[in-house]
Order: structure tokens, then sequence, then C-alpha cells
């Protein structure tokens, strides 16, 4: 018989198999444990493939190379649960739908962000994380937060929740010519410092390359130092995340759209249960259309013999349909057809351009009319009691000027945000291949429902 | 044929993990049994085996002649084991009725137990299997004994005065201590003797 | 008095390798070198150890091939010299090898090879002794304890009396097993050193040590070898044990010789089988052959790993075949014995149980049911990186910053310890995809890094060993800096050989004999050759990870990070720990989200353990070695430093 036995000498991690008696005894346990092999971890991970020829086994360590998500599909039950770090790299970074917001980091050791993406560091295998429930981009039952959050009678469908709406601006000049546009974040941020609403807060901060941060600020004095728009994509929420663990006190956070919704999702998360979302007190929103790519920008700027550690601002004029990008020495206008190329990919299936789910929301008044004149200005919209306490405060304490939008305002302003969720569920569909696949959504929120109409409407 | 057959030669494996002392503890017994007339041979594995690995010494004492470094499947007379599992292990694969057992009680975790995908078998469980699987067992803790010494490395000396104490080879503390003065630096000597004492101590 | 000088006639326990080197020392061996590998070291360290007391210049070279010319240079000069290395240093070695067979030498010169049959610790099987078929050099295999401290000893004599180098080849269950040797005579005289080369080109023992004339000097050397011939065939060193006329003639040599011993006790086969141990392969004694060929019809031949032996007896008995007929070879080409791993009594057993047609006893059947049901219960034990290795922080580092960049780079290994990232991936946290022999790391990465134009992006790592850095990176470097392949080569610089047990090396301030030399400067010879060099402490994540995630995204040119801390079983850090630490288990996250065990789980250092009970990491102060890594890495800051 020995010249049969394929004289195979295999040695997997101490185990030899050599003979008859071995294979016959491997066969064996392999066989005995079969029934769960999917539960045994020393299966999916230190073993991948089991090669049965006639009489022999071989076990090969798994390699590198190889799919261990193939097999796990193979009947794995927990891959059909929501939830694992693996659903996440495979539903939102591989798919370029990651924000770059920063909500799965700075939990744990695995995820992290490096220049402006994000980064699994090793596998995770829990199969319920919180990486997967506060991401932005993994589903949610939007209708359940709005109730948490909000008046269910403020909300509409192209903005969310309304108690007011108008035009603002930092009372203080000095703010204000440091600010991106009235300065009302920062003047916000400071009435609610002073007034012991929070005691910190988080914005965000940038280095020569135009990388972005959260940066905690403790001191009123110090907010203005982190003033002016900068459209790179900041991991915010990474930093609330890490700085959780160590600060006590009240917390305020400026946010773009996926972050405020990141943070929303962490209030109401089954999942949250160590406290450390407490300190939340205060989320402001800013209007956004798009975050840019860092490197492409860098890219770009390249182009334009800017170099980025020179740039000290930028905007979107109204009705130039350019990006403005100032240095000390100049100011150049770049088509916005060149910027589009830099815009985050994850930007184009948002269906939010008004930090739906912040406190109050700030964004540039720049519709029509007189565009000088309303440069210094932003639009707010306070959608919660507490934004709203606040606006009040911060008018009365006399650090912020209010006024009433122009008529036709607010409807130009839901207009525009309809706009996009039309255009992100367009994008989302070509995407997917299906009006049923909407990737992170669901039909069955009555906004996706009401704009994903429209959009397929429009196509057919 | 292979059981009945009249064993002028003695087989004994030393097994435990890469770092336990494994080597030094088969070449100290291998020491004592030449200078007492036998001829011995030991089969070694290590190398890459030294890193954490599972590391096993064949010991053949025989009055006459030169045996293979290997020992048979099934043919092992005695079995010392510096941890509990790698007497298990090497149990099931040259065990016999006839076969005896001496193990440190102490497991030292494989990576995979370790990193917790795998399980190590519990000490019920293995004291089931020496029952079995063996004409007698020892289960002695020699790494606390070592401890107390001052240096767990010392739990192979401990398990060669416990070895002495069964009987089971033809070694005492006069050959022990002739062997380490041969060997190892004077000053190390006396820790060593009471390490091997201390082992003599924990077989009733 | 060490071991290794007992007096004549006293009766020692010899590990194979050290009856190798007392074998030299009989002989009268003035200089011997030797590269470490497993299982060859022991015969230059042990010899190194006597060093002083016997006059011997002992020397860990930089490779194999220059100890090869290191011993022939102490040849040309008269001396007695001896080389010693692993299989796969024998390839290294090859070149010179070639051209040293064709020029011949004169002082006795023996080239040790201690092969691996089965890998048990090498990342290949290869075989040498083809190496003596096609140099046409003397093979001696011994094939016991004895017979390795004789027939050394033996070798010199017959180098000298050929004029060309003799092969000894042991193999693992030879050089790592120990058994009783009787010592001989240790000589008192020793030679003096002198090169003549006056001589006339075709006088190898006074002329020029050239291979040319290279036809005349080749016939020459093959006249020699008919006398070799002719004293193996009366050598002791080939021995028959068994009936006159046995059913069955087993032809072996080696360790194998014992296996087969053992397996025709074992079965009782005493009186139907015999057994031709040879301890001269090659060439073969053709008479001896025929006298046994004629014994039987039947012929089993063990050996390992590849069928040698079986070819070159077939060879013969095919030149024979009109005086002894036809017989029946069992072997390799039937596939009776496998041609791959190494042999064992019960494989050989199971053989002739096979040919014979023979019973062996089993177990009783309830004792095998036991025996199986507790087999099932026993976890494998893989190996890993020791507690407090800074290979494991280093790859942890490589890792860290492979995942960074994000283009899915990956290393390009070689051999050492840090093989365990390739030979057990998680060990290395899956960056080690590639790995063969000494020093193709580097030159594989060299080739990677160019094929940018074919639409390659990934990065290109490669890690070195300190001592392989010498052996043979540096050819590859240069070939790296010059054809400016981008590359991030590290050196996991441990300060010294640490696999095969801290020989010196040329980075080293110390020599094999314990001289005071000048070390030779890694750091220095990658600034020389113009590439970007930086060092770095691997315990040091922060810091090291910086490097490594700058050197990533520093396109197009050659980076060196030289990673340095000892070795966790240096003498200098044995048994000594930096910090003592322990899981503050009230921090210790355990498996929940936040951390979901990332020290026992991902990092797997061998001293943190995984509490089932507890679900908390603990720290085993037996094997904690004190390193500190994972203070560094734990998230929560649940391991302290006390
Ligand atoms: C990427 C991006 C896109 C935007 N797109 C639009 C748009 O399409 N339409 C529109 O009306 N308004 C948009 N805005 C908002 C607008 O640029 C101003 O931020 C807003 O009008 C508030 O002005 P302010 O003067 O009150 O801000 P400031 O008082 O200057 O305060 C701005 C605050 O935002 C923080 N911040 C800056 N950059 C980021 C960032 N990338 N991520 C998170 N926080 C940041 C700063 O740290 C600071 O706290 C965008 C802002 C960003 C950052
Ligand atoms: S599941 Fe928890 S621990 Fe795992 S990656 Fe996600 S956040 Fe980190
Ligand atoms: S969108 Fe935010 S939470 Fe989701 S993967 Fe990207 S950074 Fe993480
Ligand atoms: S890394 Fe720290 S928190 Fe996580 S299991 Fe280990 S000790 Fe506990
Ligand atoms: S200090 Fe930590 S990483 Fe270092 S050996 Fe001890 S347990 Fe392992």
């Amino acid at each position: 018989m020995i010249n049969r036995l394929k004289l195979l000498k295999k040695i997997f991690s101490g185990y030899i198999i050599q003979d008859e008696a071995d294979v016959n005894n491997f066969n064996k346990i392999i066989t005995e444990s079969k029934k769960d092999l999917n539960k045994l971890n020393f299966m999916k991970k230190s073993v991948v493939k089991t090669t049965i020829s006639k009489k022999f086994i071989i076990i090969l360590p798994q390699n590198p190379g190889c799919d261990i998500n193939a097999n796990q599909k193979l009947g794995c039950p927990m891959r059909k649960k929501p939830g694992s770090q693996a659903k996440l790299k495979k539903d939102v970074l591989e798919q370029s739908l990651c924000t770059g917001c920063g909500a799965c980091v700075g939990l744990c050791p695995y995820q992290v962000v490096y220049r402006d993406r994000t980064v699994q560091l090793h596998d995770c295998d829990l199969t319920d994380g919180k990486c997967y429930a506060f991401c932005p981009r993994t589903p949610a039952d939007y209708g359940q937060i709005r109730e948490s959050l909000f008046d269910v009678s403020d909300v509409t469908p192209e903005i969310g929740a309304v108690k007011g709406y108008h035009l603002s601006r930092a009372a203080d000049p000095a703010l204000r010519a440091k600010a991106q546009h009235g300065g009302t974040v920062t003047a916000l941020l400071g009435v609610a410092m002073a007034e012991s609403l929070i005691d910190s807060a988080i914005v965000s901060s940038r280095n020569e390359e135009l990388e972005q941060e959260g940066r905690l600020v403790e001191a009123k004095s110090q907010l203005c130092d982190y003033a002016k728009s900068k459209f790179t994509v900041s991991p915010t929420v990474a930093a609330f995340n890490r700085l959780m663990g160590d600060t006590a006190g009240k917390v305020g956070v400026v946010t773009t759209p996926c972050q405020a919704l990141a943070l929303a999702k962490m209030k109401t998360a089954r999942i949250n249960d160590d406290g450390k979302i407490n300190p939340l007190n205060l989320v402001i929103g800013l209007f956004c259309g798009w975050t840019l790519s860092v490197e492409s920008f860098n890219r770009l700027l390249q182009q334009y013999q800017i170099s980025p550690e020179a740039v000290t601002g930028m905007d979107i004029p109204a009705g130039k349909n350019v990006l403005e990008i100032y240095t000390k020495a100049s100011a150049t206008s770049v088509p916005m057809v060149e910027v589009d190329a830099c815009v985050r990919t994850a930007c184009r299936y948002c269906i939010d351009s008004t930090a739906e789910f912040a406190d109050l929301s700030v964004g540039a008044a720049r519709f029509g009319g007189d565009c000088d004149e309303m440069c210094g200005w932003n639009q707010i919209i306070v959608r919660s009691e507490f934004g709203k306490q606040l606006m009040e405060l911060a008018v009365a304490r006399g650090a912020l000027e209010i006024r009433e939008a122009p008529a036709s305002a607010l409807q130009d302003l839901k207009n525009a945000a309809a706009e996009k969720k039309r255009k992100a569920l367009k994008n989302i569909v070509e995407k997917s291949r299906s009006v049923k696949n909407l990737l992170y959504l669901s039909s069955d929120d009555p906004v996706v429902r009401k704009y994903l109409d429209a959009g397929t409407k429009q196509r057919s | 044929m292979k059981r009945t057959r009249q064993k002028e030669t003695k087989n004994l494996i030393l097994t435990g993990v890469g770092g336990q002392g494994n080597v030094m503890a088969s070449r100290t017994l291998a020491g004592m049994l030449v200078d007492a007339g036998y001829i011995v041979t030991i089969g070694e594995t290590f190398g890459m085996s030294q890193r954490g690995g599972s590391v096993m010494s064949h010991l053949r004492i025989s009055p006459d002649s030169v045996k293979s470094p290997q020992i048979p499947r099934g043919e092992a007379d005695v079995i010392v084991a510096l941890e509990p599992l790698e007497a298990l292990r090497v149990l099931t694969v040259y065990g016999n009725p006839q076969v005896c057992v001496l193990s440190n009680a102490r497991p030292a975790y494989p990576i995979g137990v370790i990193t917790g995908e795998l399980s190590y078998p519990s000490g019920e469980n293995i004291q089931v299997a020496f029952q079995r699987l063996s004409k007698a067992f020892w289960i002695i803790d020699a790494t606390s004994a070592a401890l107390a010494l001052g240096n767990p490395v010392l739990s192979n000396i401990v398990m060669i005065g416990a070895l002495a104490k069964t009987g089971l080879l033809p070694i005492d503390r006069r050959m022990f201590e002739k062997e380490i003065k041969k060997t190892l630096a004077a000053d190390k000597c006396a820790v060593n003797l009471k390490a091997y004492d201390a082992g003599g101590g924990m077989i009733k | 008095m060490t071991k290794l000088l007992s007096p004549a006639k006293s009766k020692v326990l010899f590990l194979g390798n050290e009856a190798i080197a007392r074998g030299a020392l009989e002989a009268g061996v003035s200089v011997a070198t030797g590269y470490p590998g497993t299982p060859s070291s022991e015969v230059i360290e042990s010899l190194a150890h006597v060093a002083s007391e016997r006059n011997l210049y002992v020397e860990w070279s930089v490779n194999e091939k220059v100890a090869l010319e290191v011993a022939a240079a102490a040849s040309f000069a008269g001396l007695r010299s001896m080389a010693v290395m692993k299989q796969n240093g024998v390839n290294v070695a090859s070149d010179f090898l070639l051209h040293l067979t064709a020029s011949g030498t004169r002082g006795g010169l023996v080239l040790v090879s201690c092969e691996d049959p089965g890998a048990l610790s090498s990342v290949n099987e290869g075989e040498s002794r083809y190496f003596a078929r096609m140099l046409e050099m003397p093979l001696l295999e011994p094939s016991d304890f004895q017979e390795a401290k004789d027939l050394t000893k033996w070798a010199f004599e017959l180098s000298e009396q050929i004029g060309n180098v003799v092969m000894l080849r042991s193999v693992t269950r030879m050089s790592h097993a120990s058994g009783n040797v009787i010592c001989g005579k240790l000589p008192v005289k020793s030679r003096k050193a002198h090169f003549e080369y006056d001589g006339s080109v075709m006088d190898s023992s006074r002329g020029p040590m050239i291979s040319t004339p290279v036809v005349a000097k080749h016939l020459l050397h093959q006249e020699k070898l008919k006398d070799i011939e002719a004293l193996f065939e009366k050598s002791p060193f080939n021995r028959y044990v068994g009936p006159g006329k046995p059913e069955l003639l087993i032809i072996t040599s080696s360790a194998c010789f014992l296996y087969a011993e053992e397996a025709v006790e074992m079965l009782g086969l005493q009186k139907r089988v015999g057994i031709l141990k040879l301890g001269t392969t090659w060439p073969l004694p053709p008479k001896l052959l025929e006298k046994h060929l004629r014994k039987t019809k039947k012929i089993l031949i063990v050996e390992e790993v590849l069928p040698f032996l079986e070819e070159n007896v077939k060879v013969l008995a095919a030149s024979l075949v009109s005086r002894i007929g036809i017989n029946t070879f069992y072997g390799k080409y039937d596939e009776m014995l496998p041609s791959a791993g190494e042999l064992n009594p019960d494989i050989v057993a199971a053989a002739l149980c096979h040919i014979l047609k023979v019973k062996r006893k089993t177990l009783p059947a309830n004792y095998l049911n036991d025996s199986q049901k507790a087999a099932a219960l026993i976890p494998v034990r893989e190996q890993t990186f020791c507690a407090g290795c800074p290979h494991r922080a280093s790859f942890w580092n490589i890792h860290n910053a492979i995942a960074l960049d994000g283009r899915k780079g990956f290393v390009c290994g070689d051999i050492g310890c840090y093989s365990m990232a390739a030979l057990s991936p998680a060990t290395g946290y899956h960056t080690m995809p590639t790995l063969h022999s000494m020093g193709s790391g580097t030159g594989l990465a060299s080739g990677f890094a160019k094929l940018a134009q074919f639409g390659l992006d990934q990065p290109i790592l490669t890690v070195c060993g300190d001592s392989t850095f010498y052996h043979a990176v540096i050819p590859a470097l240069i070939n790296a800096q010059h054809n400016r392949a981008d590359i991030t080569f590290i050196v996991l610089d441990n300060a010294g050989t640490a696999m095969t047990g801290f020989q010196p090396h040329p980075g080293l301030a110390i020599s094999a004999m314990k001289e005071v030399v000048p070390a030779v400067d890694i750091a220095a010879i990658c600034s020389a050759i113009g590439a970007k060099v930086a060092v770095s402490d691997p315990f040091d994540l922060e810091t090291t990870g910086k490097i490594l995630t700058s050197f990533l995204a520093d396109k197009g040119l050659l980076k060196v990070l030289i990673l340095r801390q000892a070795c966790a079983l240096s003498p200098e850090k044995k048994g000594k720990k930096i910090f003592d630490v322990k899981v503050n288990e009230s921090l210790c996250l355990g498996d929940a989200c936040g951390c979901n065990r990332l020290c026992t789980r991902v990092f797997r250092c061998p001293a943190l353990t995984w509490d089932r009970t507890t679900k908390k990491a603990v720290v085993d102060e037996v094997i904690c070695a004190g390193c500190g890594v994972c203070v560094s890495i734990c998230p929560q800051k649940a391991i302290i430093k006390l």
C-alpha cells in the first residue's frame, strides 16, 4: 500500500501527515468537526483550503492572497447580520461611498485615517460593530432619527426640520473678516462657550498639504483661528471619538452633513451604551455641496502653480461657476468643471446639502440679489429646540445679528436641496443598476421615495 | 510480536516547548547514562522549533548498540513532558499500553490558543487521556517548584529529579551531581541539586 | 577541559556535529571555516571553542563560497582545512567548487555538507550529493556517531591522496543526534604553511593552482578517482549485515542505515533481509556492489531524499547484467519510498511489509481508538516569534505602513528567523508573500520595482537580517540602486545570526574565536552606494511608523531603514526584562467593540494570553520578555509598565 500513498509528508503547523494512520486520523477530525466548521474560528482564520484527494488531505495555511470573504459566504450565518467591519469594507469603502467623516475612526485600533482615506489596519471579526453602526453610509432608519431629535411637524422633505430660517452674521466685524462668510458658526460657538452651554468645541484644522483633522478648542479666543471653510474633508468625528475617552464636559461640533448624520446615528444607536456620546451637546452643521479629495485637489493646485500651504482661503462666489482660491498674494479662479474632477466620489451619492441632522445649519447667503452685500451674511436654519435657544441667546447677547431673508430665498434653498437629492439618487441607481437597490438608502423612507420617483421619472 | 518482544533498549521521549530547556535535560540524562556504561542515542529537533514550537528528544538507551535517532510509532517506554499538551501529542503517536508518562502540570499555550482561535484541552480531559493511554502517569507542578527556586527554566531539572524517583530509568542523585559538575558552572550546581530534590519530593 | 578534547580511548556522548569536529581535530585540521546554517553550525562552533588550545584558525565567513575559498587557501599552503555548510550553502560555494575540483588541492581539504531532509529547519530539502557526481568528488556519508568522527578523519587522508577536495555529507538526524563515540589520538605537531608555485603547470603539488590545461588536468583527476574507487572496495565503512543468501538486500547509507536496521529488527526479519551499508557513496566500489548484488534478486534502496544512490546502483547493475542477471529494484522510482521528506523506521518498515508480504503488529484497537480521540483534542502548536522579539514589532510597523499606504504593497522575504513571517503568515501580519534563498528578497524586490513600466503600482519592500545582508544582499542592493529600483529595504538588525544561535558576523566587532575585529557598518555601506538611509528602533512604533510611511510615499528611489534591536534570546537580553508589564483588568476592553482583543488576537505576542473566563488579556510573567511594545499598542492604555 505504501507506494499508493502518494508519499506525502506535508507539515502544517506541526501536524504531520505522513501515512495512512495520519490520514485516517485527520479525516476523522475533519468529519467530526464539519458540522460546525463555520463556527470554528480555527477553520476560518488559520486554514482556508482543504484539498481532499483520494487519500490525502492537504491543509494549507491561509495565504495572504486568499479570499476569506468568499469562504465565509459559504453558509456563514454571521455574514447576513449587518454590522461588521468587513461589511463596512465591502459596502462602503470598496463602493467608494466613504465620505471620510471619521465616524468609524478613533473608536478602536482597527480603523484609522491616513491622508484623507479611511484605512482598515487589521481585520476585526466582531459581527456587530460601532464602526458599521455609526457610519453615515450604512443603512439607518432616518424616520426614527428625525423623531428622536426634532419636532416632527417641523420636518420638510427638502431640507429637514425647520424651526426658523434667517439671514445672520456675527456682530463683530473683526470676526467676520476672519470667517468664511458671516462668521455665524464661530459666533454661535463663542456664545455657547461663554454661556457654558459647551465647555469645548471640535472644529477643523488643516496642515500645509490641506489635509485636515478635527481639533478640540477649549478657549473661546482660539475659535477664530480655525474659522473659514476648507473644502477638503475633515475627519472631524474621529476627533470626537478619540477625545471623548479623555474629556469630560460638554462639547459642540462643527460638521458637514454626513458628519451630522454620523453624530445623530451615534446618539440614537442601540450599540452605543458606554455614555461616551453624552458630552455631545451641540451640533452646528454646514451646508455642503461636496468635499474635495486631497490628492487630486493638490494636483489641480499644482497645475495652477499654487502651493497648498500658501492657500489662505477658498470660496464659490454666486453665479460665476468657479472656485476662487486665495493666497496672500493672489486670487485664482478655477473653472468648476476642473474642480468637479476632484470631488470625492462619495459626495455624488449624498442626498443632504443642509446638514439636516444638526441643531442649526449654516451656509452662504449667495442666492441671486446683490452678491457683494450678501457675501458677508449667512443663511441659518434652526432645527432643534436647543438650536433655537442658542440662536436667540446669541442675538440677545449681541453676538449675532439676524434679519429676515428675501421672500423667495427659502424656496430657492429648498429647490437647490431637492435638486441635490434627485441627482444623488440618480447616481445611486446608476451605480447599483436597480431602483430596488439604493445602496445605503431605503425607499421606505418617504423623502427618498419622493426624490427617487422624481429622479426615475426624469430619466424615463 | 512487537509488544512481547523482550526490550533491551529503553525508549524515552522528552518533550516540551521551545525554550523550556528540553535539549539541556536530554543531554544531562544521556550524559548520566553514558557514564553508567549505556550506549545512548539522542535524536533531537531544534532549529526553528526553538521558536515556540513543539520540541522533542528521542533517547534510546541500549546496553549494546547504536539505535535509530527516531523511535518508531507506538514504541515509547517513557514519556517525560515539560508541558502537558506535548505529553499528549507524543502519547498519541508513540504511546502503547505499557508506556509511563511523567508530565509537568503547567500549560504553555500554543499561539492559536492564546489568540482564542483554538482551545486547549481541560486538565481533566488530559488526565483521562493519560489514564487510558498509559500504564502509569504522574503529573507534577514542576514550574511552580522551579519558580520557588527563582527561575522557571529549572523545571527541566525538577522533572529529572522526579524521573529518577519513579525508578523508570537507572539513574540516581550521585550520577546527576557528577554530570552537572562536568557541564555547569560551579555556582549553578547547588540550585540545580535543589531542583532535582524538589522533583524527587513530588513523586509519592 | 572541554569534551571535544577528551583523551584518546575515552567514551563520550557527542552530537553528530561534535563528532565531525573531533574527527577533524584528530586529522590535524588547521583551518576551519563555515557559514552558520542549521543543522551544520555546531561543527564550527565547537572548533572555535578549542581554537586557541589547538592552534586553529576558525572563521565564520561572510558566505559559503568565501568559506570554501578561505579553507582552500590553507590547503594550497599545505595545511589541512575544512569548510562546513548546510545543503544550500554548497550551491553558493559551487561556482568556486567547480574550479577547485579542476585545479586540485594540496593539504587535505574536506567540504562538509549538513543536509536537512524533510526541511526540519530549512525552506528547502535540497540535495548536494549530486554535486559529488557532477564535480567528481569522493563522497562519504557516516551512518553513526563513531563513523562521523572516523570518516571525517579519513576524509582528510583521502583528500591528500587524490589531491582534491572530498565531500562529507551528514543529515539533520545525524548532525543533531547524539551518541557514543570512542575518541582517537589528537596529533601533537601542527604543519607549517607555505605556498609553493614555481613547479610545472601539471604538478599540482608545486605548480600554480589553476584548472588549465583543462582537459589534461581533468583526465589526471579521473585517473586518481580510479585509485579512490579501489580504496573504497576495501573500506571498513562499507559493510554488510545479514544472512548469506537474503531474500531481500537493502542498500543504504547515512542515518537511513539506522532506520533500516531498526525496521528489520522490529519486524523480526533478520534472517530474511540483509543490509549493505555504504559509507563511500561516490564513486561506488563496483566489485563490492557486484558481490552483494549477486546475493539476491530483490534489492531495496533506502536513502534520503532523491534516488541518488539508487540511480548509481542501477547504472552499475546495468553494466554488470551479463554477470549478475536481472534484479528487481525497489526504491524511489517505483514509489516504494517517498522521494520527498525524511524517512524513519516506520516508513522503511511499511516498505518491507509490502515487499515481503508481512504484517507489522498493531496496537490494540481500543487503544488506537482512544488515542485518536485524544489526538482530536490537541491544538496545533504553530511557531511564532518569541515574546519580546524585535521582528514582531518590525512586522507590525511594516504591516501598518503598507495598510496606510493602501496600494497593496508587499515584502519580499529572505532567510532568517523573520522567514517565519512567510511560513506562518499571521505572525508576519500577512505582509510577506515571497521567500527564497539568502539575498533573493532584495533581488526580487529590485525586479518587482522595475515593473511599473508594465502597470505594477504596488510599493515594494524587502527585509533581510544583518547576517544575510553581508552574505548575499549587497550585490542585489547595488543592482537596485544602479537601476533606480524604487524599493524600501529594511534591515532587521538583531545583532547576531539569531536563528542558528548567535554566531558573530561582519557587523559585529568580535570573531568566531572571540577576537576583537573591525565591524563593517551596514548603514555606511548603504549610504556609500547612494541610498537614502534611516535607522530606528522597531520598539519605537511611532518613529518607525513615521519613517516607513514617509519612505513608501517617497517614490522613485532606494530607501534603507535599519531597524536595530537585539534578539530577545540574545545573551545580553535573555532573562532580563526592560519593563515589568501587566494588564489593568478594569481598563481592558477584552473582546468588546472598541478593542476586540488587539493584543491577543492580532498582535499575538505569546506572553499575552486571552483569559476566556474573565474575558480579559493577561500577561504571562514567565514568558514575557518585558519589551513593552504591547503597552504602546493597547488602545485603552490597559497594559501598563510597573
Ligand atoms: C466642504 C464644504 C462645502 C461647503 N459647501 C457649501 C455650499 O455648497 N453652499 C453653502 O451655502 N455653503 C457651503 N459651505 C459652508 C460655507 O462655506 C461656510 O462654512 C458657512 O457658510 C459658514 O460660514 P461662517 O462664516 O459662519 O463660517 P466660519 O465662522 O468661518 O466657521 C467655519 C467653521 O467650519 C469649520 N470647517 C471648515 N472646513 C470644514 C470642513 N471641511 N469640515 C468640517 N468643518 C469645517 C471651521 O473649523 C469653522 O469652525 C461649505 C463648507 C464646507 C466646509
Ligand atoms: S467592530 Fe468595533 S472594534 Fe471592530 S473595527 Fe468596528 S469599531 Fe472597531
Ligand atoms: S463614511 Fe465615515 S464612517 Fe463611513 S467608512 Fe467613511 S469615514 Fe468611516
Ligand atoms: S489591547 Fe488592551 S484593551 Fe485590548 S484586550 Fe489587550 S489589554 Fe485589553
Ligand atoms: S512586554 Fe508585552 S509585547 Fe513585550 S514580551 Fe511582554 S507581553 Fe509581549
